[in-house]
């Protein structure tokens, strides 16, 4: 790579400032407004590591393919005719154009609209226009002319990760016991579950990282949030006519509720809490079901809030509703997110319109809360203009309660956290923001 | 009512929807709603399809009842949701309005439509676009025309950062 003129001077290492031991933990701005900073992530976290791409139910049968990007490469992934699923580079091997067009569908060919080269849905050449007098040559003819394989590629239980880098651990040893907690969105309903048609995509001016930190951080829901918080109150009150069964935040406050955090390697964690508003969950109306099936531990992990990082580029929000989102850095100062409702298969009629209504009124662009979470990113974005300040206060709550390893709610859970924290609603805990800039600091180091 | 007056009644409310909105006049703009409206905004399913279902496939927005609406006019005014304070300032353009159907209770209209949003804080101007669909309704031939039915197309979905009712 080619240093700039920050990374001849200094290290990444300088930008985290990682003194658990001392009391002290601190990332600096930089790593939010370099732009020198972000081609760094680009290859050697987003194109260096496993990053989330998609869920198999996107693709069910054969020839269906969709696309997407892993860090700045566009790949589809696609099931073969075999039933094999496969993730490739989504470009031409001859001058490069886009083979696939489409964010998802169904063919058995993709055919190049440049030069009309043309691929099977396993990424394979299978003709080259015109070529039996086109004078090629032997050398040529050595290429291997299908379109590049994504080298890593898996599904843990129907969640696709891949990777561009070959050397990574191999998944299942990558996820770690981040997989438990995969575990609890899959087993929600007895086939699985499924995206619900209607994905939304939105930008916002600020670094990724601010998306990564806020779905995890339980400090910000009461000050960024205090208008959706008070809509639920007042419909609770009938002082809104609005009679949906919203998501009730405000019983979060509750010091009998414990709500905690678990990190795990590899930049995942999970920020939780106990919901004690789970009756208003569509999940809640399965119970005896999820009982029954995954025991009562489990269905009751499954109905509590459960906010899980998928480092670099995923996360599932399971507060209102259950939300998918990856995001795609475009700059140092511009994310785009996609977003899917996630839902049991074969959920009630009455489940599913109650998951739907929750999860508008709650999420995306357009919904109640995320806007006011969007903007929130942006306002930093701007105050990191300021170069008087450069570190950050943010990553301090719950430090002093910090225990290394796990407690007894990961041995119910039976996961071993690197580090876990537990206690009321006003821990608020940031020593879970660790996980992902230990990780961070890991992937640059290679830059060094 | 012939025709003519039919499309003038319709033109008559959509254009001053789009100014009640564009100035802020919420209690004025939720007037215009039936307390029974249906408000929605499909979300797109791929490039060429809009969710259709709204009890099985997500919308952006979806309210049965102008209860929804006045959530959002009690978010706006509340001073508490930082994606409305500053409030952005609008225009819309509304054009292409053609009546589809004319009874004597019910109207049909659609119409294309453009948003200027103009972001005070950020000083940047967004632009969203797209199509309505209108059901006007009234209880008997005396009284005025209300929302029944509102059916927004957003064309360009990447939407950038936040999108309410009064950019749609």
């Amino acid at each position: 790579m080619s240093a700039g003129h920050h990374l001849d001077t200094r290290s990444v290492d300088s930008l985290v400032d990682d003194r658990v031991a001392e009391g002290y933990f601190s990332v600096h701005r930089d790593v939010f407004r370099d732009p020198e900073i972000f081609e760094l992530e680009m290859k050697h976290i987003f194109e260096g590591t496993w990053v989330f791409v998609g869920m198999e139910c996107q693709v069910p049968g054969p020839h269906d393919f969709f696309t997407t990007w892993i860090g700045r490469q566009p790949v589809v992934v696609s099931r073969a005719k075999d039933g094999t699923l496969h993730c490739f580079v989504n470009s031409c091997r001859h001058r490069g154009a886009t083979v696939c067009h489409l964010e998802r569908g169904n063919t058995k060919f993709h055919v190049c609209q440049y030069h009309g080269w043309a691929y099977d849905s396993a990424g394979r050449n299978i003709s080259i226009k015109d070529d039996a007098k086109a004078g090629y040559t032997e050398a040529f003819g050595r290429e291997d002319h299908g379109l590049a394989a994504v080298p890593r590629f898996g599904s843990y239980r129907g969640f696709l990760f891949a990777s561009l880098n070959p050397e990574v651990l191999p998944l299942e040893e990558h996820l770690g016991d981040a997989r438990k907690f995969i575990d609890l969105v899959a087993d929600q309903g007895p086939d699985g579950v499924e995206l619900l048609p209607g994905r939304h995509s939105y930008t916002f001016n600020a670094n990724w990282k601010l998306q990564i930190e806020n779905c995890i951080d339980a400090y910000h829901l009461t000050s960024t949030h205090p208008s959706y918080i008070d809509i639920v109150n007042r419909r609770k009150k009938g002082e809104s006519a609005n009679k949906m069964d919203s998501v009730d935040f405000d019983l979060y406050k509750n010091d009998q509720a414990v709500r905690g955090s678990f990190c795990f390697e590899h930049g995942y964690n999970v920020l939780w809490g106990a919901n004690p508003a789970f009756r208003a969950r569509p999940l809640f109306q399965a119970l005896d079901e999820l009982n029954a099936r995954v025991g009562e531990l489990r269905a009751r992990w499954m109905l509590s809030m459960r906010n899980l990082t998928l480092f670099p580029n995923a996360q599932f929000a399971e507060n209102a509703s259950l939300q998918l989102r990856i995001l795609r850095p475009i700059s140092v100062d511009k994310t785009e997110m996609t977003t899917w409702c996630v839902a049991p298969k074969g959920e009630s009629a009455a489940a599913r319109r109650l998951r739907i209504r929750q999860y508008e009124d709650f999420f995306n662009a357009s919904g109640l809360a995320t806007p006011d979470d969007s903007m929130t990113f942006e306002d930093c974005q701007t105050g990191y203009q300021s170069r008087l300040v450069g570190w950050q206060q943010g990553y301090m709550r719950g430090l002093g309660l910090l225990e290394q390893g796990g407690n007894k709610y990961s041995e119910e859970m039976g996961v071993s956290p690197t580090t876990s924290v537990c206690g009321p609603f006003d821990v608020q805990d940031e020593t879970i923001f660790h996980s992902i800039y230990r990780e961070w600091l890991r992937l640059l180091g290679a830059a060094r | 009512m012939n025709a003519a007056e039919a499309l003038a009644a319709g033109l008559a409310l959509i254009h001053r929807e789009a100014r009640l909105l564009d100035t802020q006049a919420w209690d004025e703009w939720l007037a215009l709603y039936a307390d029974d409206c249906v408000y929605w905004v499909p979300a797109w399913d791929g490039e060429h399809r809009l969710t259709d279902n709204p009890d099985t496939e997500i919308s952006l927005i979806y309210y049965e009842g102008r209860a929804g609406l006045e959530d959002r006019i009690w978010r706006i005014r509340s001073g508490k949701s930082v994606a409305s304070t500053p409030m952005p300032r609008t225009v819309h353009v509304v054009g292409g309005v053609e009546l589809l159907d004319a009874k004597t209770l019910t109207l049909e209209l659609c119409a294309s439509w453009t948003t200027h949003v103009y972001r005070v804080k950020r000083k940047e101007h967004q632009v969203h676009c797209g199509r309505y669909e209108y059901t006007l309704k009234r209880p008997d031939a005396d009284s005025e025309w209300k929302i029944g039915r509102k059916k927004v197309t957003l064309v360009n979905d990447t939407v950038p950062t936040m999108v309410d009712i009064y950019c749609l």
